[in-house]
């Protein structure tokens, strides 16, 4: 049964675009990025059409990073154009942690920094799983490594900091 | 049972595991100290992680998405003509697609019967005191006598039906009826001849349970007053709806026996080792026990069967007429396919070539054949020496001043082979 689009446009739009802003750190390129999948749900409607739209927009976002590689250009994740957006002091620390949690999160291998991003947006283990390719018993172990891992990364790199200053 | 790995545990606090699972991990972490304060060290890496994230949010402004796309998925209608490859055109869609809008529509037009009804009661002359009385609240003197003043129909004054403390209003607890009366005292306050008349007619047509386009276009017809006393009427029945679906939903949210005696039993056993420390991990682990299913169900809710559409519907036509009106209307008899009887006739919107005549409707002729498929052969009158030469074999042929289209769901074959039968 064709799902329709424009409720899942509804639906979803605001989570993929979250979640691509999440994992690129570019506000611009999470909205194509969305858009482009949309616009492939239009021309295959899913069936099982959030882990189908998430999907999809985690593929794009690594061909993109792939050639975004190729050119030269820097690992997106290691951006921080928010911080040139929002330009107050007072933002300077938020911004700050964001670059931190960012540049944590780049530390991460690929499945683990989207399964992630994916239980941020409320998925389950059935929908992580659909959505990545992997089974279901395989979920927790994932979330559990990359889990630590962040917080670890991101601790470390505090610490690093702090030793340099 | 083993240590339970860092999987099971964030499982655990996920909410992911089965209850069979659950109970299982649970008495194991009554009994296991290593465990116990692995599932606390998990919790931290858990909750820290999940803020991290939450951390990474938009810049500001961002957060509003764009307006949705044009809408992509045909209604059900349109997609189930579009398969056949017989379809040149695309017929103009002339109902509603929307079910919900089209509940929504009978209900105003519901109201509007109520109105008619008491506006013919009440202009009968018998009027406000005989429904006043029968509630047993009679209204002061001064209003009776103003009410019987206003018989036989009569206009009232104006700031009669303004006044706030209308004890007509008050009376009668039904929202409907309170509304059809407010109604019914505006229309006679400020004559509008139009209105009192739709009403009347909502009213005759409601006994015969008109087709929906009929009564589509008598809603977007009707004075904006009259919409607003339908709008508030089903304001009111969506209302009691709500407080169904409440009930529902608190009836839903009840957890299972089951359920509670695992986080008993796990409570208890925690609490024997170290009370104050056991307790809270007992607590923080069986509360991640919520069951995920309210999150699943949100997704086979939308596949729920169209609603079935009347013929008048399926074939598009806006207005079912006789033979002899569609004979008036075209100008010349009406074609018809030898040998079957025609499930309707009916007007739709459109013209079948550019030189038909644009003052003069399509007349549809709607057939269904033995297997239940829908054929129609629409005419339209041409305009003088506008008579187009047809190609041979085309489904689109002009018979002296009339221009003749026949389509369906069935194949062009088949097609064919009717059209041959057209007299």
């Amino acid at each position: 049964m064709t799902a329709d689009l424009t409720e899942l446009f509804e639906q979803y739009y605001g989570s993929l675009v979250r979640m691509l802003y999440r994992r690129t750190g570019d506000r611009d390129r999470a909205e194509d990025l969305a858009q482009e999948t949309f616009a492939r749900a239009v021309a295959a409607p899913p069936n099982n059409p959030r882990p189908w739209l998430f999907a999809v927009a985690l593929n794009l976002v690594r061909e993109d990073g792939r050639r975004a590689l190729r050119q030269g250009r820097r690992l997106e994740l290691l951006r921080t154009e928010d911080r040139a957006e929002q330009g107050p002091e007072n933002d300077y620390e938020r911004n700050e942690r964001s670059a931190a949690v960012r540049a944590a999160l780049a530390l991460l291998n690929e499945r683990d920094r989207e399964a992630l991003l994916l239980k941020a947006e409320g998925f389950n283990y059935e929908e992580i799983a659909a959505t990545l390719g992997l089974s279901k018993g395989a979920v927790g172990t994932t979330l559990a490594r990359a889990r630590r891992r962040l917080v670890e990364a991101y601790q470390s790199e505090g610490r690093g900091k702090n030793v340099a200053s | 049972m083993s240590h339970l790995d860092e999987g099971t545990l964030h499982a655990l606090l996920d909410g992911e595991l089965d209850v069979t699972e659950a109970r299982e991990v649970q008495s194991h972490l009554g009994t296991c100290v290593a465990c116990g304060s692995r599932l606390q060290e998990v919790k931290q890496f858990l909750a820290e992680a999940d803020r991290l994230v939450g951390a990474l949010e938009m810049p500001a402004g961002a957060a509003a998405p764009p307006p949705p796309p044009p809408r992509e998925s045909a209604p059900p209608f349109r997609r189930q003509l579009r398969e056949p490859e017989t379809w040149e055109e695309t017929p103009v869609l002339l109902v509603l697609d929307n079910a919900e809008a089209l509940a929504r529509r009978r209900r105003w037009f519901r109201a509007l019967g109520w109105a008619a009804m008491i506006a013919v009661v009440i202009g009968g002359g018998r009027g406000l005191m005989s429904l006043v009385g029968q509630h047993g609240s009679l209204p002061p003197a001064r209003d009776i006598t103003t009410a019987t003043r206003s018989v036989p129909p009569a206009v009232a004054s104006p700031e009669e039906t303004a006044r706030p403390d209308q004890p007509v209003a008050q009376v009668v607890t039904p929202p409907a009826r309170t509304l059809a009366k407010n109604r019914t005292l505006a229309a006679k306050t400020t004559p509008q001849p139009k209105a009192v008349d739709a009403a009347k007619a909502a009213m005759v047509d409601s006994a015969r349970e008109p087709a929906d386009s009929v009564a589509d276009e008598f809603t977007d017809s009707a004075p904006p007053e009259t919409q607003t006393l339908a709008a508030a009427g089903s304001m009111a029945e969506s209302v009691s709806t709500d407080s169904v679906a409440r009930d529902t939903q608190a009836k839903d949210t009840a957890r299972p026996e089951d359920d509670l005696a695992t986080r008993r039993a796990a409570a208890q056993a925690l609490a024997e080792l170290d009370r104050q420390r056991r307790r809270e991990r007992a607590a923080a682990a069986t509360a991640a026990l919520q069951p995920p299913a309210p999150a699943r169900a949100e997704a086979p809710a939308a596949t729920e069967p169209p609603p079935s559409r009347t013929p008048e519907q399926r074939s598009q036509v806006y207005l079912r007429i006789g033979l002899d009106e569609a004979v008036k209307q075209l100008g010349s008899p009406v074609h018809v396919i030898e040998g079957m009887t025609p499930e309707l006739i009916g007007l739709t919107y459109g013209r079948l070539v550019a030189g038909a005549d644009p003052n003069r409707p399509v007349v549809r002729v709607v057939y269904v054949d033995s297997r239940g498929r829908m054929i129609l052969l629409d005419q339209q009158r041409l305009r003088t020496g506008q008579a187009p030469s047809a190609a041979e074999g085309s489904l689109r042929w002009s018979v002296g001043d009339v221009m003749l289209y026949l389509r369906g769901e069935p194949g062009p074959d088949v097609l064919r082979s009717l059209q041959r039968r057209v007299r």
